[in-house]
């Protein structure tokens, strides 16, 4: 997403990471009791992760989060207004860079006077499955949250 | 829900189904097209912002939702 985000910047693309809750709390990133802590867990996921995009922080009760899905890892479009063009209830840099490609090339079709109306569409996309980054991510949390996602069956 | 009930369940202390599954409402999130919700968000430094505010500066904004976990 952040290779993702500098090849699109020049075309007018913004591209934020906005930090939510600690989706699997463990020892070493618990679960978030105050907006310090929130700040400090969001300065460790750009420094550790190499997040290079700007990281904005929601409030501690999760108010944008929870309106727009509650989702752990989803990724929106909006546009300029504000209004969303595109939802994703996962992230995937493919599947968001076709989405990109698309909407720009809407802009250019106005620009050429072309008349369009918006009508709404709904696919599945495919991610890349990788488990074992996904444990890796567990245990860098904590063997309380390796355990939990074992435990939890879902 | 009052507000410390809200704060403590959203912020769930141990990843379990019945603390993760209700908060799941991606079918319910706002429509495509129509003006969405605008929230306060905060910079790193401190700064307040919001969703709508940051919108307006780019043709396009992507923003990815996610955690350190």
């Amino acid at each position: 997403m952040n290779d993702l985000a500098a090849r699109f910047a020049a075309q007018g693309v913004g591209s934020i990471f906005l930090y939510t809750h600690e989706a699997h709390p463990g020892e070493h990133y618990p679960h978030l009791t105050t907006m310090d802590q929130k700040f400090a867990h969001a300065r460790a996921l750009r420094d550790r992760l190499g997040v290079k995009r700007p990281i904005l922080v929601d409030a501690l009760d999760g108010a944008c989060h929870r309106t727009y899905g509650s989702m752990p890892n989803m990724t929106w479009i909006f546009n300029r207004a504000g209004s969303p063009l595109y939802k994703s209830d996962w992230t995937d840099s493919n599947s968001v860079e076709n989405a990109l490609v698309y909407f720009l090339d809407v802009f250019n079709r106005r620009r050429e006077r072309e008349r369009l109306v918006p009508f709404r569409v709904e696919r599945l996309d495919y991610r890349t499955s990788d488990p074992d980054g996904f444990q890796q991510g567990l245990a860098r949390s904590g063997p309380k949250a390796v355990r939990e996602f074992e435990e939890a069956g879902l | 829900m009052n507000q410390g009930d809200l704060l403590t369940r959203y912020n769930y202390d141990a990843f379990t189904p019945d603390n993760v599954l209700p908060w799941l409402n991606f079918a319910n999130s706002p429509e495509l097209g129509k003006p969405a919700p605008d929230f306060p968000l905060w910079q790193l430094a401190g700064t307040e912002t919001s969703l709508g505010a940051v919108c307006k500066q780019n043709r396009l904004t992507v923003v990815e939702f996610g955690s350190f976990t």
